[in-house]
């Protein structure tokens, strides 16, 4: 009884940690998906994220930087993708998909480089983040503390980032500026509101979480950096990003479900089912309900912010421009 | 003529831009540019094998880019050439060493498995695509993971050579596609592409499908308004997209390895969708591209052993190509804001 218990703990432990990454990345793909931009880069800010972040760790000896770091490099190449898409309007999906291959090369480029290695960089002084102690919290929970205590701090960022995020677009005027921009990009243009502006704070706003999450990955729960370590956790946000239109909290639905598909299949390789197949299990999730769900289309949401966008004008008493 | 000449440029201009981006990149990782440079044309055109070889890898990349231009003119983006290369480079391997045929309908049995095998494995994104929108981009990329591990776990645990480390048997004498010289592995796949781009070529310009196609490409509402069946068309598009991707990866097992491995033909599928892009998705254009690309690839394994700079540097030029060229547009035509949306869009 007692096994089976810390069985079932166990597992949901570790499907909260796997989804941590894939959560912190996709509630940054929110940010654009909200403002009308498809973003298939991702995947390789995630991994200069990733890369960077262990530069830094080991350059400073301190995981606080290496995370700065890693946050950096995802928002030049955020920045990079806002300056080609929105400002020379080149197509998105091009502009993602060199984007992601850039980062591939040009982390595989800098390993050999820097470290004389292919294939991964392990030891040579990596620090990786702290796991967070939560004080009390064995002696109120019991068996059921590391559900909430022991996690990298990352894994409560994505977590709590979540409401953050439900606040934000419905309650600030960015979040709101945001919706209307990828929504209907004609309103927001009558009202004043500078598309290109919008577009490029939330790519940067996508570049910082998706940093994050790439910094999770090699400085978590593993201490190292592999080539392609994103192994396409930034296109499996994306699949997420399609069917949850970049609300928050079905963004959180469909990462709990890969990280539980992440944690799941963990355990089932320790069972002795081939590798191989097991390690295709969260992508052939991701495929399952992308096309299961891929017939919802989303003329709702637009009602929805029509009517938020003319109550925050008429706070500013400006009824009269909306055509009331 | 003026036009296709002021494309031509532009994109040379842009290759330009992107080397030389690559040389400030490579300075910073502390070498030197013409050295690799230098290298890279020494092990791309040093000698007679040398060239061999640069065609040799010209080859799968020149057919994944065809793969990539029929969907790109069909206003498809398939993305997953990668896993249907794989698919098929399987499904050639295994009609190569598990049935035997007389030799000359062997491989020609063993292609058009692999055709099939690249249909079949798309036809689950692209009937979802053109059934239901589901975007083919990520469907697509999703599938190249699971084509990897899947022909990975067939190769491993079905059909490893016994005492070998994962591959499958040798196929057949009677399954290999003909070699050209007797320096080199180049074979008849070469050829193949080539017919196939100028074919591909005449089907765009000449046939009234290849422009019912252009046109759901590059106009759909005027497409379907004109009584194209846009759906299915996508549907099919895709489907040929994917079967030459199968194609590429059968050509590379009968005619190069001669078995399956894991892992026996990285990246190919994705330097063909981009030799096919800075192309302008014309087949034609293609052959120059992948015969670009190819000459770097070829030229970046003499890069490991002679400088310091790893051959994924390539990786990152041809990168830096794509985004210089997508970004070209707006330096040329600075009043036209849309000039950028209506590229890529053939």
């Amino acid at each position: 009884m007692e096994i089976l218990s810390l069985f079932n703990v166990a597992l949901l432990v570790a499907t909260l940690r796997m989804t941590a990454p894939i959560l912190l990345v996709a509630l940054g793909g929110s940010f654009t998906t909200k403002a009308g931009i498809f973003n298939i880069g991702l995947e390789g800010q995630m991994l200069v994220g990733a890369f960077f972040a262990v530069l830094g760790s080991i350059w400073s000896g301190s995981a606080l930087v290496g995370v700065a770091c890693g946050v950096a490099a995802a928002l030049v190449f955020a920045l990079a993708f806002a300056v080609l898409v929105v400002s020379f309007r080149a197509n998105e999906v091009v502009v993602g998909l060199a984007l992601n291959i850039l980062a591939g090369g040009m982390t595989i480029s800098l390993m050999k480089a820097i470290f004389g290695t292919r294939g991964s960089i392990v030891g040579k002084g990596i620090v990786g983040l702290p796991k967070v102690q939560i004080p009390g919290a064995r002696d109120i929970l019991g068996s059921w503390a590391p559900l909430i205590n022991g996690f990298t701090p990352m894994v409560y960022v994505a977590f709590i980032a979540v409401p953050l995020l439900v606040l934000f677009y419905k309650r600030t005027r960015l979040g709101l500026y945001i919706r209307v921009v990828g929504e209907k990009p004609e309103a927001a243009e009558a009202l004043g509101i500078s598309i290109t502006r919008v577009r490029y704070i939330a790519s940067l706003l996508c570049g910082l979480l998706a940093g994050l999450a790439g910094a999770h990955l090699s400085l978590g729960y593993i201490t190292m950096f592999t080539e392609n370590m994103s192994s396409g956790r930034g296109f499996m946000a994306v699949a997420i990003l399609i069917f949850s239109n970049g609300n928050p909290l079905k963004v959180l639905a469909g990462c709990l479900l890969f990280g539980f598909a992440d944690a799941f299949s963990l355990r089932l390789q320790t069972f002795g089912f081939p590798s191989y197949l097991i390690l295709a299990v969260p992508y052939l999730v991701a495929l399952t309900a992308l096309f299961a769900l891929s017939y919802r289309s989303r003329p709702k949401i637009i009602r929805e912010t029509l009517e938020s966008m003319r109550k925050l004008l008429s706070v500013d008493n400006k009824p009269a421009e909306f055509g009331k | 003529m003026n036009d296709k000449l002021r494309a031509f440029s532009g994109q040379l201009v842009a290759v330009l831009i992107a080397l030389a981006m690559g040389a400030v990149i490579i300075m910073l990782i502390d070498e030197s540019p013409i050295k690799v440079f230098m290298t890279l044309m020494r092990g791309a055109f040093g000698d007679q094998a040398k060239i061999a070889g640069t065609l040799l890898q010209t080859t799968p990349i020149l057919i994944c880019g065809i793969a990539a231009c029929i969907g790109l003119r069909g206003g498809m983006f398939n993305v997953g050439i990668e896993g249907q290369l794989f698919l098929g480079g399987f499904a050639a391997a295994w009609v190569g060493f598990a049935m035997p045929l007389p030799p000359g309908l062997h491989v020609v049995v063993a292609m058009a498995v692999a055709v099939i095998a690249g249909a079949a494995w798309v036809s689950i994104p692209a009937f979802f695509r053109t059934r239901y929108g589901t975007n083919e981009v990520v469907s697509t990329i999703l599938s190249n993971y699971v084509a990897v591990l899947l022909t990975s776990y067939l190769t491993i645990f079905l059909f490893k050579r016994p005492g070998g480390w994962s591959e499958t048997p040798p196929i057949l004498a009677s399954a290999y596609l003909p070699e050209l010289f007797a320096f080199s592995r180049l074979n008849w796949g070469l050829i193949i592409g080539l017919v196939l781009a100028l074919f591909v070529a005449w089907f765009f310009r000449s046939t009234a499908k290849g422009y019912s196609i252009s046109m759901v490409g590059s106009a759909p509402k005027f497409a379907e308004y004109g009584g194209i069946d846009v759906k299915r068309q996508g549907f099919l598009v895709l489907l040929a997209s994917g079967a030459v991707g199968g194609l590429a990866g059968g050509i590379e097992t009968l005619g190069v390895h001669h078995r399956f491995m894991e892992g026996f033909a990285p990246g190919f599928g994705f330097d063909g969708l981009i030799a096919a892009l800075l192309a302008n998705g014309s087949p034609i254009g293609t052959i120059v591209t992948a015969l670009f690309f190819g000459a770097l690839r070829n030229g970046s394994l003499l890069l490991e052993t002679d400088t310091n700079a790893s051959r994924e540097i390539i990786t990152v030029i041809q990168a830096l190509i794509i985004l210089s060229v997508s970004a070209q547009v707006l330096m040329k035509r600075r009043g036209d804001s849309t000039a950028g949306e209506r590229r890529w869009k053939f």
